[in-house]
């Protein structure tokens, strides 16, 4: 029964809870707002001074937003597509009674478990690697010309490889709701003279249609924000074909030592190619003229860079105008 | 028009045989009832007539023309399901449109047949709402409606009612006789309450684990019972059966005496026992009778007004024409 005292109790009860997420995310929140607000320099504290708009101003009138905002929907729309309707049909094959039906299930949904830098990683050097690659041997065994996904194709290859990592995970949805529908359904519709293309989109699509949505909404989520698929691959190039913006965030905060860049403010006196050419994998991306490097040098950067990770420099600052920050930091503490 | 013959007709799933060969034949615009304790195979045999199960050997003809092989959409046959199997996304009038959108019927016609099962099942308030909003009874008038649009040669019924609470049954059973009455079409219904195969049927199929044990019209089920199983299944309350010393001087192995063939007396009477529990339905009183001799308890009938109680002596006299006699293996002597 509620009565006061009860509404009370409960109030009381929940505080504890509410006042956590108080302090978990407003504080943050609102924080970042505040700090979008100011020319903050970690370089030089206690120098913070209200700029007003022009962190957004900045960020906003970069050349590689639009481009980036573009590749964002473009790679989330490409992705959502693909698992969506890849998801529905791989449903209905695994819904099939079919012999080593339960291994199945499981095998496909292995790909979920793949942590994403380490998927893009064996995508990367072991299929669409033009000299390695499985793709490529295989073009060659035809006897046509190897094709370099990552750099003739960059954005189309990070949306197959962050597919194939989600469609396990709409299979699954589609294939646990594909299974809760009443079979009397689907055998009344028979009866009715339904045949099998209109059983499914009369009866199954329609059934299909919230577990679908749940799909799309939780993916968008995740999928806005992708970001190691990029940095393994591409690095976000050629130019800035296949940065998304979570990726230009990145690229705006030098090893994010200037926090403002990060909350919204533009790049200031660096310009994007000249930190995308300072990445750890920029010498990877193979330009046409040298896609017969060796083996060991297209290795060499992702070397460098766990080198870099290890010394305890973040990659991108280990370089360049990052790097000449970072060292003269290092100076300042001596 | 509606004229169903099954012919030798098994089926088995893997090594568990629920339809040994069987014969029946179902007359146009007969009302057909399968009854019998679940797991008998009775939905088994719908299925079967409905295409929804490919029959393991044998044959069944619609019409005297081979249906064997045809696809259930094609049998001419519809069917109504026992969870309604509606369409929830549909409104009421597009899940009765459903089979003439299939079979491509013009729209006016669509509307028209309709608009005439809505009237006839009194479903015209609710053609737009969707089946989630109806009560358990409506749903079922839209499940029927959609069946009668399609105006096939048969009407199958798959226990229909027993999602329904008691007063919507008896609703619901009275409703779809008087459809049957009108349409004049072939019905085959299935449950496994004696009571709708007794009020609804033109002729019962008693199965038991896929045999059939009697075909008959109701009262030839109830009068002339082929065996025990049949005289146990039809009538409520059940029959009482008498084994031993009773039976052997009737010379047969058991007989059975129903509960209404019993006069029940304070005074004198045939056998003697004590009473047990009393159900009270106002007009009827059952008695259940204890310490007979007979048998572990005797069930009775007796006018409402007896007044008996608990742990009464109580006298009984069966009516020696109405005693049904039975050998060893259960066969009606």
């Amino acid at each position: 029964m509620a009565t006061q005292h009860s509404r009370a109790a409960a109030r009381l009860m929940i505080s504890p809870a509410v006042l956590l997420l108080l302090g978990w995310m407003l504080i943050p929140l609102a924080m970042t707002i505040y700090f979008s607000f100011l020319r903050y320099n970690l370089l030089m504290p206690g120098m913070e001074e209200f700029t007003g708009w022009t962190n957004y101003r900045f960020f906003l009138t970069d050349p590689a937003f639009k481009a980036a905002l573009i590749n964002t929907l473009l790679l989330v729309g490409g992705v959502l597509l693909i698992t969506s309707v890849g998801g529905v049909l791989l449903a209905l094959l695994l819904d099939q009674p079919f012999w080593g039906q339960g291994v199945v299930r499981i095998m496909v949904i292995a790909p979920f478990f793949v942590m994403p830098t380490v998927s893009a990683l064996v995508w990367k050097n072991m299929f669409m690697n033009p000299v390695n690659g499985l793709f490529g041997h295989f073009a060659q065994s035809l006897g046509l010309a190897p094709f370099d996904f990552l750099s003739q194709a960059p954005l189309a290859s990070i949306i197959g490889i962050v597919s194939w990592q989600w469609l396990p995970f709409a299979t699954l949805i589609l294939l646990t709701a594909l299974q809760s529908l009443d079979q009397e359904q689907l055998e009344a519709a028979e009866m009715d003279g339904a045949g099998p293309l209109s059983r499914f989109f009369y009866i199954m699509l329609p059934h299909l249609a919230r577990a679908i949505t749940v799909v799309i909404l939780i993916q968008t989520i995740f999928l806005l924000s992708i970001f190691a698929e990029i940095f393994v691959t591409t690095s976000g190039g050629p130019g800035t074909a296949s940065t998304n913006l979570t990726f230009l965030i990145f690229l705006e905060t030098p090893a994010a030592l200037r926090r403002g860049h990060g909350l919204g403010r533009g790049r200031g006196r660096d310009h994007p190619g000249q930190h995308r050419r300072d990445l750890p994998d920029a010498d990877d991306r193979q330009e046409p003229g040298r896609v017969r490097m060796t083996r060991g040098a297209a290795n060499r950067p992702q070397i460098r860079s766990a080198r870099a990770d290890r010394t305890g420099a973040p990659p991108a600052a280990a370089h360049a105008s990052g790097g000449r920050i970072w060292r003269k930091m290092k100076v300042g503490e001596e | 028009m509606g004229r169903i013959t099954l012919d030798q007709v098994t089926k088995s799933f893997g090594e568990v045989n629920v339809i040994p060969p069987l014969d029946l034949t179902i007359e146009d615009g007969e009302f057909v009832v399968f009854v019998g304790p679940s797991g008998c195979g009775k939905s088994t045999l719908l299925r079967l007539i409905a295409g929804l199960e490919d029959v393991s050997s044998g044959q069944i003809r619609i019409d005297g023309e081979d249906a064997t092989d045809k696809r259930p959409a094609d049998r001419g046959l519809a069917m109504v399901f026992q969870s309604y199997a509606l369409y929830p996304h549909m409104s009421v009038r597009k899940n009765i449109a459903f089979p003439m959108k299939m079979a491509g019927v013009p729209e006016d016609e669509q509307k028209r047949r309709i608009d005439g099962a809505a009237a006839a099942l009194n479903l015209t308030d609710y053609l737009d709402r969707r089946p989630g909003q109806l009560s358990g009874g409506q749903r079922q008038r839209v499940a029927i409606g959609r069946a009668i649009v399609r105006e096939p040669q048969a009407f199958l019924f798959d226990e229909p009612l027993s999602n329904l609470d008691a007063a919507l049954r008896v609703g619901m059973r009275l409703e779809i006789s008087e459809l049957h009455k009108r349409l004049a079409t072939t019905m085959i219904y299935v449950t496994h309450d004696q009571v709708e195969a007794m009020t609804m049927a033109d002729k019962i199929v008693v199965l038991r684990a896929g045999y059939i044990e009697q075909v008959g019209t109701p009262l030839e089920l109830y009068r002339t019972p082929r065996n025990r199983f049949v005289a146990g299944f039809i009538g409520s309350p059940r029959m009482n059966f008498i084994e031993g010393e009773t039976a052997a001087a009737k010379g047969a192995f058991a007989v059975g005496v129903r509960p209404e063939h019993i006069a029940a007396s304070t005074e004198s009477g045939t056998w003697q026992g004590k009473v047990g529990v009393a159900e009270h339905l106002g007009s009827d009183t059952f008695l259940h009778v204890h310490d007979t001799g007979l048998a572990d308890v005797l069930t009775v009938r007796v006018d409402g007004e007896l007044p008996v109680r608990h742990g009464d002596r109580i006298f009984l006299t069966p009516e020696e024409d109405k005693i049904h006699r039975f050998d060893a293996e259960g066969h009606r002597l």
